[in-house]
């Protein structure tokens, strides 16, 4: 079982239970990076000769992404990491967590280098009512994990965890963090913002394998625990992530109050329900928005390999970990 | 919403779709779904512009969005380019009637005079633009319809990074102006300037070769620096060694790559005799010169550029080895500059039979960077016997295979150091009566020595050979290659003359051996056209054939040449005038070896007689050397066609480079499946399998045979193309390694066999990444690739539920492009699926030993 009370067998690794969680987190080594190989000089000429819009929205994606991705961390620490059973899920879990700090640290390292003024970029999740209210969600969700009484042994406490799984992982990583990417990305489309594109790449690689082994570890938990599988908790299941998508909405009203070449907030709007409608399908759901990709450019950004020119840009494809 | 367009003068007017309607019909013209088309771009468009956006970004979106649309159909690349086009004439040539389908030819013929005197007057171009041409004679002869020879591309990266610029940073000369600037700035010194500018022109302009990198973009300017490769030496002490950061920063400039040899440099504490302390190695001295070429950005057109090179028999190796790893400390790791190691037979003779390696301090045995072949081994084993008795001062011992794996396993991680083979080029090289090659270049195709008074310089053009195949009847077109070939020959030694380069060093090397590098891109495309995989012997044979013809008839030329205006300072003592070419050198490295190549050394060719040709090399040769095959990463994108000798990399994929990234869509294989009706039924799948449609079940056998990808075509493709072409290339070939297996035996052998045919250099290895980002617009699901079904146990209930929630909550679902009917839902994963888990192997390390598909 992966949900329930830690005993000292647990800390094994072997034999291996979830192979899938081992492979992963081999994965996740190799797939180390660090914020200093990228360079960004150029992207600070870009950023400086950027429209007022096109600045308020990297600023305002950052102001919500850094305290985002420790955000995650809370809830993995608190909410998901002491009711696991599997010793491979805690490497997972554990490089995970770095990545989050790591990511922290990487946004961090481009407001140092565009000179934003932090504390005014820090406060914009304070104060800012739809990046409040985004935070909020997820917090009341890991809040409930970190309270004396949860007992996941009980079908109640289960489906507690799963709601916050599903909040921190489906909505805030795979859905709200995905439109913040396509949103940088879209810069590049444009030539500008080339290297930070490059850094997005390699927060992106990461991300994809949070989400493939957090689908993994909520897949695997429902088969483990039919008896979950209502209709009722499926549908409260389902309300999450579409109440995600809805806060998403308003929070890109804020993002893009007029809109920039190639972006407004219709836009994104749609590109968050087209990503929610592929979570929702992967969960097992049927698709509730029906919408196209609008950001089909996409296809270039992530889609296929990339042959990248190594004398103009950081080769993001490289993994550690090679053994002689 | 009203939405109101910002025009240049500031004055804002409504937006009027119509315009833009008009622009796309004239841009989507014969097209057959071309009123599709239209609408496609158009709706899109107008989805991602705002109140207030600016014409130019109008443009810019009009262009984006067609360009998005690109793997549905590759014409929407051909729609971005003619949007290009119109926006780069309007520039250029001022505002026209876009109704008037023959104003752009006009405007080309009637405005050029003008351009070429208002740009010598503005000190841009050089006064013989002016002085040395029949300006309306030129003008002419510019073709506008070759502009429909481009995809996208190509095109933005010629303006971006070609194209005159004016005062703003923009293009300042259409395409066509900027071919004839080229072909005028190699024909100053003709006695028919006009005529020769013509020809080099004509071949240009439609794609038949193009000129290097440094030639796109100084040829015509006053002091124009047209070479592209230098190679250097840094030798051991400070003077030098602070004159070489100078000089790295001035050839940079100058928008030179460059190679550094390191090898001369003493080892980390090794004694320094003025202050009677110890020396702290090469690292930190290496380190300098990363950070400086950073500095170097040119006008953002091409940052600079270098590769490091040092012979594995210097006791601080192992550190250089771990230059490019991204982890560590910082003083210790290279950001910016590339490392390349130079390796001897020796070392592989060693590296066979398991045998030690000892690593020493060059301040010990100085001579071993001069040596090569059985000179080298035989002073190299006195070296190690003297260290065994301890009568060296420095020295570190470890097994050769030891090294050579671990070479190979940070090759695997950082893709650095690139293999070059110091014996091999040595021992086959004709040009080395001057002193022994001490390194390649930045990109390892070329092979000249050098030393403290020569940096060595070499200059390059690439021919296009898909642009010499007759594809219906897949047949190559000898004639018009062996004209490119002996155009392109006239062009490199007239740039010789012209070149103006930053250290009297270069200029020096530069002249006195007018060492030119012909090289080759659009190998995979041609081999394609001639209906041959990458990895099959035809292709071998064909190698074979082209690289033999094109070296004959590159050879005859600076013959040819050499009669007219006088052999090159050196001639005397080269190989050459011992009436040598380059396949005779075979024998001397097989000699020097002690055993014969693994490759197959006949001619595939058969019709060129090189008894003749022997007889006409040894009265003179204009050029010390004539080929190098670059790896073309750009002029090859420019050309349209596949880059260098590379295979294709997909079917299609991403390219990231410094204009921005863009979708390559392999047309040979659009159009192939387009011919069987087959394009509509699986483009969608192509994109999902990454480029990669060996799996895809509706694609006949015989055209996957042909289009492979590079991870996919058989690695020693690559060793065998490269193997079969050095026979007759005087320098070397760029030669980028795929590879999809990351074991350290398969490298091992690949790398081997590499040295045993033969092959000088192995450039950039790119891996193939085991994990990438998931997939935006193709169809994912995880569940059903791991088999669960998650909430769908509930599918059929929840389907109801839907339904009624659907309707209720329509209205709110505000989407300005709905699909027309819910897409295919992914979810129909039969739940019997979890009972057919495929064999998996074990992830625990231990387990996978005893695992017999691990093995």
């Amino acid at each position: 079982m992966l949900l329930g009370k830690l005993t000292e067998e647990d800390f094994n690794i072997y034999p291996s239970k979830y192979p899938w969680a081992r492979e992963l987190y081999e994965q996740a080594v190799a797939n180390t990076w660090f914020p200093h190989e990228i360079p960004l000089k150029e992207d600070r000429d870009d950023y400086d000769s950027m429209t007022e819009e096109e600045q308020h929205a990297l600023k305002f994606i950052m102001a919500f992404f850094n305290p985002g991705e420790l955000m995650v961390n809370r809830s993995i620490a608190l909410g998901i990491y002491p009711h696991i059973k599997s010793a491979e899920c805690h490497l997972f879990l554990a490089k995970w967590m770095w990545e989050e700090a790591n990511h922290c640290t990487s946004f961090e390292y481009v407001l140092e280098t565009f000179n934003f003024d932090r504390e005014e970029t820090y406060g914009i999740h304070l104060n800012q009512p739809s990046m409040v209210a985004k935070e909020e969600f997820v917090n009341n969700y890991t809040s409930k994990m970190v309270s004396e009484d949860v007992d996941v042994t009980t079908p109640e406490g289960k489906k507690d965890f799963i709601k916050n799984l599903i909040a921190t992982n489906i909505v805030t990583e795979g859905i709200w963090f995905y439109s913040g990417f396509m949103v940088i990305l879209s810069f590049r489309q444009r030539n500008k913002m080339r290297n930070f594109g490059s850094m997005i790449n390699w927060v992106l690689r990461d991300e994809s394998l949070h989400l493939k082994f957090g689908m993994n570890l909520i897949l695997n938990i429902l088969e483990e625990n039919a008896e979950l599988v209502t209709e009722e908790f499926a549908k409260e299941i389902k309300d999450i992530i579409i109440e995600g998508v809805r806060l998403e909405n308003q929070y890109n009203k804020d993002l893009f109050p007029n809109g920039i070449l190639g972006l407004n907030a219709e836009y994104v709007n749609q590109y968050v329900q087209y990503v929610a409608d592929r979570r929702l399908e992967e969960l097992g759901f049927e698709p509730h928005f029906n919408v196209s990709n609008p950001a089909k450019w996409m296809s270039t950004s992530t889609d296929v390999l990339e042959l990248v020119n190594f004398f103009e840009q950081q080769n993001t494809n490289y993994e550690v970990n090679n053994k002689a | 919403m009203n939405i109101f367009v910002t025009k240049r003068d500031g004055t804002k007017v409504p937006f009027d779709a119509n315009r833009i309607n008009r622009s796309l019909e004239r841009a989507s013209k014969g097209f057959e779904n071309q009123i599709q088309m239209v609408t496609q771009i158009a709706t899109e468009t107008q989805v991602t512009i705002y109140d207030g956006i600016s014409e130019r970004e109008m443009d810019e979106a009009t262009i984006n969005t067609a360009l998005q649309n690109v793997s549905e159909d590759p014409n929407y690349d051909t729609v971005a380019t003619r949007l290009l086009l119109k926006v780069t004439y309007a520039k250029v040539l001022g505002d026209y009637d876009k109704d008037d389908e023959e104003a752009p030819q006009k405007l080309h013929n009637a405005r050029f005079a003008d351009h070429i005197n208002t740009y010598v007057e503005k000190g841009l171009f050089d006064k013989r633009m002016q002085e040395k041409f029949d300006l309306q004679e030129l003008a002419q002869v510019l073709d506008v319809t070759r502009d429909d020879l481009f995809a996208y591309t190509g095109l933005s990266g010629l303006l971006h990074r070609y194209a005159l610029k004016d005062l703003n940073q923009e293009p300042a000369e259409t395409p066509q102006y900027f071919f004839m600037r080229v072909a005028m700035g190699m024909s100053y010194n003709e006695v028919d300037p006009t005529a020769m500018a013509k020809r080099f022109y004509n071949k240009m302009s439609k794609l038949e070769y193009l000129a290097g990198g440094s030639a796109n973009m100084n040829a015509g300017v006053p002091k124009p620096a047209l070479s592209n490769c230098f190679l250097m030496e840094m030798h051991d002490d400070m003077t030098h060694i602070a004159k070489t950061v100078g000089d790295v920063m001035l050839l940079s400039k100058s928008s030179g790559g460059i190679g550094l040899s390191l090898t001369k440099l003493r080892a980390s504490g090794s004694p320094l005799t003025s202050s009677n302390t110890v020396s702290s190695g090469p690292t930190p001295f290496a380190k300098i010169i990363d950070v400086a070429i950073r500095a170097i950005q040119r006008g953002g057109k091409k940052k600079g550029a270098l590769c490091f090179y040092m012979e594995n028999w210097h006791i601080d190796f192992p550190d250089f080895m771990e230059w490019r790893q991204n982890s560590g400390d910082d003083h210790l790791r290279m950001r910016t500059a590339d490392t390349a190691v130079f390796i001897s037979d020796e070392f592989m003779k060693r590296v066979k039979i398991n045998a030690d390696w000892i690593m020493f301090d060059p301040k010990e045995t100085a001579d071993l960077n001069e040596l090569y072949g059985n000179a080298f081994s035989k002073r190299y084993q006195e070296y190690c016997d003297k260290a065994e008795k301890g009568e060296m001062r420095m020295y570190k011992k470890v097994k050769a295979r030891e090294q050579y794996r671990q070479i190979l396993a940070q090759l695997q991680g950082t893709s650095h150091p690139w293999l070059v083979w110091k014996d091999t080029i040595n021992n086959r090289a004709l040009n080395n009566n001057t002193g022994t090659i001490h390194m390649s270049n930045l990109c390892t195709e070329i092979c000249l020595p050098q030393d403290k008074d020569n940096v060595a310089v070499c200059n390059l053009a690439s021919l296009n050979l898909a642009k010499h195949i007759d594809e219906n009847k897949k047949e190559v077109e000898w004639q018009k290659l062996e004209d490119t070939v002996r155009t392109m020959v006239r062009h490199l030694d007239n740039l010789v003359d012209i070149n103006v380069l930053p250290i009297p060093e270069a200029t020096k090397s530069d002249t006195e051996n007018r060492a030119v590098g012909l090289g080759v891109m659009g190998f995979a495309d041609a081999v394609e056209k001639m209906g041959w995989s990458y990895d099959s012997d035809d292709t071998y044979d064909f190698t074979d054939k082209i690289f033999e013809f094109i070296s004959y008839m590159a050879i005859d030329e600076s013959a040819i040449i050499a009669q007219e205006k006088g052999p090159y300072m050196h001639f005397q003592g080269s190989g050459w005038s011992k009436g040598m070419v380059p396949y005779d050198s075979i024998a001397i490295l097989e000699k020097e070896r002690g055993f014969e190549l693994s490759v197959d050394k006949e001619s595939k060719h058969k019709g060129l007689d090189w008894s003749i040709l022997r007889e006409k090399v040894k009265k003179g040769m204009r050029n010390a050397t004539l080929m190098a095959v670059a790896p073309n990463a750009n002029i090859g994108l420019v050309a349209n066609t596949t880059p260098g000798i590379d295979a294709r990399f997909a079917q299609v994929f991403s390219r990231n480079k410094i204009s921005g990234k863009y979708l390559d869509l392999n047309t040979n294989l659009v159009n192939e499946l387009k011919k069987r009706n087959l394009w509509e039924k699986v483009k969608g799948k192509i994109i999902e399998q990454q480029g990669d449609i060996a799996a895809i079940e509706e694609i006949p056998a015989d055209i996957k045979t042909i289009y492979k990808t590079s991870f996919t075509t058989d690695p020693l493709a690559y060793v065998e193309v490269a193997a079969r072409a050095q026979k007759w290339v005087d320098q070397s070939l760029s030669r980028n390694m795929y590879l999809a297996t990351r074991d350290n035996d398969d490298i091992m052998n690949i790398y081997t066999t590499a040295w045993e045919k033969g092959v000088k250099s192995t450039y950039y290895l790119h891996m193939k990444p085991r994990h990438t980002a998931e997939q935006s617009t193709t169809s994912v699901n995880k569940s059903t690739a791991i088999g669960k079904v998650g909430f769908g146990a509930f599918k059929s209930r929840f389907a109801e539920v839907r339904q009624k929630e659907e309707l209720a909550t329509m209205p709110s679902v505000e989407s300005p492009l709905k699909v027309a009917e819910p897409s295919s839902v992914a979810t129909q994963t039969p739940v019997t699926n979890v009972a057919k888990k495929p064999f998996v192997c074990p992830v625990d390390p231990a387990e996978r030993a005893q695992c017999d598909s691990c093995q």
